[in-house]
């Protein structure tokens, strides 16, 4: 931080990758800068403030629900689009997050851009599918929210390219989910586990399931015997067995666990 | 490219800024926050509680939104609009909030009412008439080990009536 | 007696200070510029217990800005306590400025002052120690055994009844009638749990030092105890008190942990080396970790009870970790019986045994409550087991045995503060009426039959706790106020007491309004200035109401006396026939003449004189004040999650000078409790690192966690106070644990011993109650 030299403040895509990629700059991207700011390495000697750049709006494209990486947290959680997209988890989850001063700096790119167990946005945007869109060295990407996400895929966002969209693809507009933080108080920042459990039913058979679990660590991951219990129609007791033994696999604990395949238990019931 | 860069001089970047409807030329600090930089500059009702952008004491209004000045880099307000604390009203002339605030007793330590006043001013800016709800999880980045919130969310529900019931619905 | 004649007191009036705060006008310590102010900071420990063998500062001195690096080599070694007590202190004399050992991880270990807080910052990476590491102990019991590691192995400490042990402080008290739990029908006996606790008020520790043009110390200080300050500063630094001046200016809140000279004497020590103004101020880490927390405790209770409902023995063992040092060890370790014990009346024999005890965690002082938090968690909890087992009602149980109004009790006089208490009687007391009021507004009668039968994971209860506190230190808190009358019929007051927003000074003055028949904007209250205001203990052990309300009060009638005496004259009336009203001097036949010409007349006429009067005040007895509590939760029994719906808090605290400010006290006093109870623990590695050290981690309750919280003030009228008062501001954090533990209890049959109730620990208890049948 105590070597920052510049402040450029961009108002195409364009201009800030060129920023970014330039030697001259060494500069990293602030969004809402409320997870960057106070910790910039001391090689970083440029903010690249991306407050003007046109990656904010939250708008129906091809169907899909696309959310400008600029997005803040507030925006989401207020968007109707957001509100009434797959049963409204994605507002839910924006308004999860800890505080509203926090809510209006914070975006939904900045939340995505590297991988903690506390940020909110991934387990839900992995039990969606969620598509990311990248202005890269090679030009714009449209990547898997996973691959990005668990790998990487070679890249830095924010330092050597910029997510400008999430996109939600148009098959989980009418999904029901449920989001949930499972935490000591509804603001605190910590959560014991954050849970995305989605399904769709036709008569009486469940043809579509997600179950995603965050906050164990940095990257959510998806419980694969939980969702084929749920396709299987395996009733909720078992569904919730599966996902618990998956949890006690992936040393979540006793207490975790057992909560969390309670909810799921209810989730299930509830369909 | 050529817009909207700024290099520092000796470590001191020079931005322009309107604070409380004054246009200001500010030096700051390369790596200040916000809110160090509007203390040393003589606006002391910003206050630090944590530095960390958890207690919400340092919020001030960025462009109208309220934002947690100790995690904004003071440069990312250039050529923007603040308002502080000082600029809703004074003591001569206080804004209804402050009044509101100040007659339902919700006052104690008074740390933490300039952050919460502004995140007030807010919601009141776009949610004339909040429910009690919406006056809480507007509040919920102001913490207060005072008041337990009580006097505070009725201090928000009053000020609301009486901005409604002048007519003057509070700009943004 | 009671308030109904009074004209300002137990009135609404606005707090004095409120606009400016809201207004953000520069009233905090940290608000105004100093020239040449140099930044102060501190190296901390990063070792819980270890000997600094070799310290070198050469490399920092050597850093550009760099005025000055202390360490124990530079100052003079003074045994002392960092706990703002009365003189002589009951803490033991432990603590040093800086010393060559320390006893925690984030224990001081040197400090510097320098121009720029980067230059401070860079000498701190460059002060070079040597430590030799000593083994550590983390845990009381541990700490008590032979061969423990002695924490507090110096020979010139003073005071620490069993330093090879780690006690700091011990106190056994008996009252025998008789054979223990001979007449009982049933014995309990279980312990309850209180973590490391912070007060997270939201301005950090700070301290500026500077000079007044004679070249005196001036201290501005966020400090609940100015004149403690003075007189330990001036102890640990070896300098005459009457170099020093302490300034409280506006405080961010205290609840204890500014009862401490804490900043004090290093930033007054940079200054002194120096010959600059040093500030030194706390980051929200260091405040978690050096500053104080609320004693951790395990406290074991064993009562007796008879069918009928009669308490037949009552034992308290409690067990409290001080930290690194004894800060208030003795005296909080004290309270959590003598606040508590007296609160139900024990037929036959009541024992309480006590320890306070040193571990190299970070150092305990005094919080909100102060130790009756811990006890009242105990003791409540305690009731309601007892009640379920002779199948009574909790509330008729508490109702049956609370201690009634000219009642005393045997621990008031074997127990005070560090030392023998005093005899007393309760001589107000409306308790029952907030019984009756609690019991209302959450509907006991009806939820507890409706939650009788409930079915699903999702289960409801209520829970009730009663609590009393004290009003002072009885025959040790001593406080004193100074009036002077203006021309204009405007009054100066000037108080030791220190306002730390609390809202002390709108109170105080509403008390000199009161007598003098005026309004309280006609008051101009100045706290606390060593200078110029005169003495006070400070605030804390709720005394200010009680303590220095009373020294208001007898100020402001010397000066009534003084302004009648005038007012006969120009009247030309008998002194004994007038009375003051509405800013005027009033006679029997309806004669009267203005304050401001009776001030006009003293100043520039008759017997030139100015009407100024003072007046100290101290007790003989500490009325508590006493609540009842009502929570109303919801549990989740498959989450471990608990839901607090509704929370009612009636609160009888005598007279309410301001009622609404009453009502803040105890809102914010609630809320604290509450917070405790769900949520907040702070927590540490293996090694004595705290963990959680920041409010993103150690969380308290925001506005949107916090559930109804309703303050209801029950009148009563205390003889003894200013006006019918008595204390308000500690009592009520300590109902949240047992109100919550009762109403967990009523919902779904598990009790709960440790604090915080989290999720992954009620859920844990719930499992652990259905494996046994439950």
């Amino acid at each position: 931080m105590k070597n920052i030299k510049y402040y450029v403040c961009p108002s195409t895509v364009k201009e800030a990758l060129a920023v970014l990629l330039s030697k001259k700059y060494k500069a990293m991207a602030l969004a809402g800068g409320t997870l960057v700011s106070k910790t910039l390495p001391d090689t970083v000697e440029t903010y690249l403030d991306l407050k003007n750049l046109p990656i904010k709006g939250i708008r129906l494209q091809g169907g899909n629900l696309v959310i400008g990486a600029g997005a803040t947290f507030d925006e989401i959680d207020r968007s109707k689009l957001c509100r009434s997209w797959a049963g409204g988890c994605v507002s839910r989850a924006a308004e999860a997050c800890s505080s509203q001063l926090v809510r209006n700096m914070a975006t939904i790119g900045g939340n995505i851009a590297r991988p903690h167990s506390f940020n909110i946005f991934p387990v839900v945007l992995l039990g969606l599918d969620a598509k990311v869109r990248l202005q890269t060295k090679k030009g714009a990407q449209l990547v898997d929210f996973q691959d990005l996400y668990s790998s990487g895929l070679g890249l830095r966002p924010g330092l050597d390219s910029l997510i400008t969209e999430i996109v939600i693809p148009v098959k989980t507009r009418k999904w029901k989910c449920e989001f949930i933080k499972l935490a000591k108080t509804a603001s605190s920042w910590e959560s014991y586990i954050k849970l995305f459990f989605s399904a769709e039913k036709k008569g009486k058979s469940v043809i579509q399931a997600r179950v995603a679990v965050g906050a164990l660590s940095p990257r959510p991951f998806r419980a694969p015997e939980a969702e084929k219990a749920l396709l299987s129609g395996a009733g909720a007791e078992a569904a919730a067995k599966a996902f618990a033994a998956e949890l006690e696999a992936a040393r979540a604990g006793e207490y975790r666990s057992s909560a969390a395949s309670s909810l799921f238990k209810r989730f299930v019931n509830s369909l | 490219m050529k817009t909207g860069i700024i290099e520092t001089k000796k470590g001191f970047f020079e931005i322009t800024v309107a604070i409380n409807g004054e246009k200001k030329e500010l030096s700051v600090k390369n790596d200040e926050s916000l809110l160090d930089a509007l203390r040393r500059h003589g606006w002391k009702g910003t206050k630090k509680g944590c530095d960390t952008g958890d207690c919400g004491s340092c919020a001030v209004l960025l462009n109208g939104r309220p934002v947690l000045g100790c995690l904004a880099p003071a440069v990312t307000a250039h050529e923007g609009e603040i308002t502080t604390i000082e600029g809703l009203g004074s003591v001569r002339a206080p804004h209804p909030l402050q009044v509101a605030f100040v007659e339902a007793g919700a006052v104690q330590c008074g740390f933490c009412i300039p952050g919460m006043i502004l995140s007030s001013k807010h919601l009141l800016d776009r949610t004339p008439n909040p429910t009690e709800a919406e006056i809480r999880k507007a509040l919920d980045g102001n913490l207060c080990r005072c008041t337990g919130y009580v006097k505070q969310v009725e201090a928000v529900k009053a000020a609301a009536q009486k901005l409604r019931g002048k007519g003057k619905r509070a700009r943004a | 007696m009671d308030a109904k004649n009074l004209k300002v007191v137990n009135k609404p009036v606005i707090k004095m200070d409120a606009l400016g705060l809201a207004c953000g006008e520069p009233a905090f310590t940290d608000d105004v510029e100093f020239k040449g102010l140099l930044t102060g900071k501190i190296l901390w420990s990063p070792h819980a217990h270890a000997r600094i063998k070799k310290i070198d500062v050469s490399a920092a001195l050597k850093v550009p800005g760099v005025k000055a690096v202390l360490t124990y080599k530079d100052l003079p070694r003074v045994p002392h306590t960092t706990a703002g007590q009365g003189y002589p202190e009951p803490s033991p004399y432990d603590s040093y400025t800086l010393d060559n050992k320390v006893r925690f991880v984030g224990d001081r270990v040197a400090a510097v002052a320098a121009e720029t807080p980067e230059a401070a910052k860079e000498a701190l990476s460059k002060i070079k120690v040597e430590y030799e590491l000593l083994p550590a102990v983390f845990d009381t019991f541990e700490a008590m055994k032979d061969g423990a590691p002695v924490i507090h192995d110096e020979e010139d400490s003073k005071n620490i009844p069993d330093a090879k042990h780690n006690i700091a402080a011990k106190f056994d008290f008996e009252v025998k009638n008789g054979e223990w739990f001979k007449e009982a029908d049933f014995v309990f006996e279980h312990s309850w749990s209180i973590p490391y606790l912070q007060h997270c008020a939201i301005e950090p520790h700070i301290t500026i030092a500077h000079f007044d043009n004679t070249g005196r110390l001036v201290l501005r200080t966020s400090t609940q105890v100015p004149f403690h300050v003075r007189r330990i500063v001036a102890q640990a630094l070896k300098i005459p008190v009457k170099k020093i001046r302490v300034v409280k200016p506006r405080i961010g809140g205290g609840f204890g942990s500014k009862q401490e000279v804490l900043l004090e004497d290093i930033t007054a020590a940079l200054a002194l080396k120096t010959g600059r103004p040093v500030k030194l101020e706390y980051t929200r880490k260091e405040t978690f970790i050096s500053s104080r927390t609320r004693h951790p405790a395990v406290c074991r209770m064993k009562a007796g009870v008879k069918k009928d409902g009669t308490i037949t023995d009552a034992e308290m063992e409690i067990t409290l970790n001080t930290g690194a040092y004894g800060s208030h060890a003795l005296t909080v370790m004290m309270c959590s019986g003598s606040h508590t014990i007296p609160m139900y009346r024990v037929k036959n024999n009541i024992r309480f045994i006590g320890r306070s005890v040193y571990t190299n965690l970070p150092v305990a002082g005094a919080y909100r409550g102060y130790g009756a938090t811990q006890g009242f968690f105990a003791w409540e909890c305690l009731m309601d087991m007892m009640a379920a087992k002779i199948g009574m009602d909790p509330v008729e149980f508490r109702k049956m045995n609370y201690i009634k109004l000219g009642e005393g009790s045997p621990v008031f006089k074997a127990m005070g503060e560090g030392r023998e208490g005093v005899e007393q009687v309760i001589t107000s007391t409306g308790l029952f009426e907030a019984i009756q009021k609690g019991s209302d507004e959450i509907k006991w009668t009806e939820k507890k039959l409706k939650y009788a039968a409930q079915s699903g994971p999702i289960r409801r209860g209520v829970g009730v706790a009663c609590m009393m506190q004290g009003s002072g230190i009885p025959e040790v808190d001593m406080a004193s106020a100074t009036m002077k009358m203006n021309e204009d019929g405007s009054f100066n007051l000037l108080v030791g007491a220190a306002d730390l927003g609390t809202g002390s000074d709108t109170i105080l003055a509403q008390i000199a309004a009161e007598v003098l028949g005026i309004k309280t904007d006609d008051i101009i209250v100045t706290s606390s200035d060593t200078d110029i205001t005169p003495f006070d203990v400070g605030a804390y052990a709720s005394s200010t109401t009680f303590i220095s309300g009373g020294a208001v009060k007898k100020t402001a009638e010397k000066v009534r006396d003084m302004i009648l005496e005038v007012g006969a004259k120009i009247l030309d009336q008998k002194k004994e026939d007038l009375r003051l009203e509405d800013g005027k001097v009033v006679a029997k036949d309806g004669a009267s003449c203005s304050l401001s010409e009776v001030a006009n007349t003293s100043l520039y006429y008759y017997n030139q004189h100015q009407i100024t009067a003072s007046a100290s005040h101290f007790a003989h007895t500490s009325p508590p004040p006493f609540q009842a509590n009502f929570a109303e939760v919801e549990v989740d029994t498959e989450t471990g999650q608990v839901k607090i719906l509704d929370y009612v808090s009636c609160v009888d605290c005598g007279t309410a000078i301001n009622p609404q400010l009453a009502e803040g006290q105890n809102d914010g006093a609630v809320l604290n409790g509450i917070s405790h109870t769900l949520s907040e623990a702070m927590e540490f590695s293996s090694n004595g690192t705290p963990l959680n050290a920041s409010f993103r981690r150690y969380k308290i309750f925001s506005a949107a966690d916090t559930p109804p919280v309703r303050t209801f003030i029950i009148p009563s009228w205390e003889p003894a106070g200013p006006f019918g008062a008595k204390s308000v501001s500690e009592i009520g954090i300590n109902g949240p644990l047992p109100a919550v533990a009762n109403a967990i209890y009523n919902a779904c049959g598990v009790w709960l011993f440790e604090a915080p109730f989290t999720p992954d620990k009620v859920l844990k208890a719930i499992q652990k109650g259905k494996n046994k049948g439950l």
